[in-house]
């Protein structure tokens, strides 16, 4: 398979403490990865490197060939959603998504009233956003990631604040979505759902990425659950990295 | 729409959202009234407030010329009043992108700096420009009423002026507040600085030539004698120049600096 993104020797100190220790993993075309760690492993700081919000001091990252000094070209090639999502309170979900859609030079409208649709958004889609739960923001993001299309959406905790009908949606999508040649790249916590929709975990301790494999090949007869608590303490354990 | 359009559009789409559109063309309508109408009016004001005893009203007050109330305007209430309600609407345009997010959130979509800074920096320029403009037309009508004609070409002149002045306080304002993070700093470097830009005008005609603030001074000339002074050129490019210089270390702050603190 082609690799999409690769990431290679990453590091990353926040005054004297260094938070990415060398981080290396390649993501592949067609693959949904979830990147798990346990807090202040260093999920957002690689995710916020990868996206341009932030600068490691060294180490490259490279999507589909492009790297950060292709400058819009490379933003082209993701879609991030970040953990907090901030958003002007008075504008409704439906222009922030338009929007967002403008900015990728994209006005496939019928997409987007599948997937608000999909999302069951379609009654509170032209309410304003300040009138949102936290879900619900989501909601839009995920709309807006699935109807830009880009060749990968890379989300931080994407499953935060949604309510388990649109956890299934988000599943079913997910996987639509890569069937039809998208890759997703996402932080979580929620190892069981991460065990159902990814196909390939990579999981980081302490700056570093300790393991990562096809889901099957890691938890084999076990679950994510327990090889995560057995590899958080026996780092290394069938490490790829 | 390219995306310089796109950032630009949701600008205007917020300053009608936020009403923006409604109170500061509103404010400067009020300022523009104020200068013609307390001008023509001050003898009266003053003998009912205080009788008239004690005090000597020269007579020349109320001949005064169309061109010097309209100068006033500008001088008195647009450079005093004015530029701190610019200031203050202007204080959060890149601060409040920085402490909500936003900033790091639209920079990784597929948008360069400059898109963000020009689409900031010339849709909040352009309705502060109307804004100034309205004030100054519903001014010159007053001033027509109430006092003398002014000259249709003066008039102009003078605004284009002044706008170069006006342009200079929006992207110096923009850069204020995209260095500082905290509004009340912003205001009060961009309200001493401008002012303090304005005051020394006059002083000294070497720094009126580097001064962007001696194109108000030059505005009110034409509108006073209706001759355009030869030194305003210089006025001109020295604002244009100081203009392009902060939107550049805009440009560069949030490249280098990044958007969230690290």
């Amino acid at each position: 398979m082609i690799t999409l993104l690769s990431i290679t020797d990453l590091e990353k100190s926040y005054s004297a403490k260094k938070i990415l220790n060398g981080v290396n993993l390649e993501i592949k075309k067609g693959e949904t990865l979830g990147f798990i760690g346990a807090n202040g492993a260093g999920k957002t700081t690689t995710l916020n490197i990868i996206t341009g919000i932030l600068d490691s001091e060294n180490g490259k990252v490279e999507i589909n060939g492009l790297t950060k000094e292709d400058g819009i070209e490379y933003k082209k090639q993701f879609f991030f959603i970040p953990d907090t999502i901030n958003v002007f309170n008075n504008v409704s979900g439906f222009d922030w998504i338009r929007f967002l859609m403008n900015l990728y030079g994209n006005d496939d409208k019928e997409r987007l009233g599948k997937y608000i649709n999909r999302f069951g958004m379609q009654e509170s889609i032209k309410k304003p956003m300040g009138s949102y739960s936290y879900g619900m923001m989501h909601k839009v993001s995920l709309i807006a990631a699935f109807t830009i299309n880009p060749p990968i959406i890379i989300m931080d905790e994407p499953l935060n604040g949604l309510d388990p009908n649109a956890v299934l949606v988000f599943k079913g999508l997910i996987k639509q979505y890569v069937e039809m040649g998208g890759t997703v790249f996402f932080s979580t916590h929620l190892l069981d759902v991460a065990e159902k929709i990814c196909n390939t975990v990579a999981i980081l301790k302490e700056g570093k990425i300790i393991l990562h494999d096809e889901i099957q090949n890691i938890i084999g007869e076990s679950s994510l659950e327990s090889t995560f608590m057995e590899a958080q303490v026996y780092e290394g354990k069938t490490s790829v990295n | 729409m390219n995306n310089f359009a796109v950032l630009a559009k949701k600008e205007f789409v917020q300053m009608v959202r936020e009403f923006k559109v409604i109170w500061l063309p509103l404010v400067f309508i009020f300022l523009g009234i104020t200068q013609p109408v307390v001008s023509y009016y001050l003898p009266s004001i003053l003998e009912a407030l205080g009788g008239g005893q004690g005090i000597t009203i020269d007579p020349s007050m109320a001949a005064q010329k169309g061109g010097e109330v309209l100068a006033s305007t500008l001088g008195s209430q647009f450079d005093q009043l004015g530029v701190m309600i610019i200031i203050v609407s202007m204080m959060g345009v890149v601060q409040s992108d920085k402490a909500n997010g936003m900033l790091a959130f639209i920079l990784t979509r597929p948008v360069t700096v400059g898109s963000y800074i020009s689409g900031k920096i010339i849709s909040n320029y352009l309705f502060v420009a109307c804004s100034v403009a309205l004030g100054y037309l519903v001014s010159y009508l007053y001033v027509v009423f109430l006092f003398t004609s002014v000259d249709f070409g003066d008039l102009i002149v003078a605004l284009l002026f002044y706008l170069l002045w006006i342009l200079f306080i929006v992207s110096f304002t923009t850069m204020i507040s995209t260095v500082f993070n905290s509004q009340g700093i912003i205001a009060l470097i961009s309200i001493v600085f401008l002012l303090g830009c304005r005051i020394i005008v006059g002083l000294s005609p070497v720094i009126d030539n580097v001064n962007p603030a001696s194109m108000s001074k030059h505005a009110m000339e034409v509108l006073i004698l209706g001759t355009v002074n030869s030194q305003a050129v210089w006025g001109a490019l020295a604002a244009l120049a100081w203009t392009a210089v902060t939107i550049l270390i805009t440009n560069i702050w949030i490249s280098k600096k990044k958007f969230n603190n690290e």
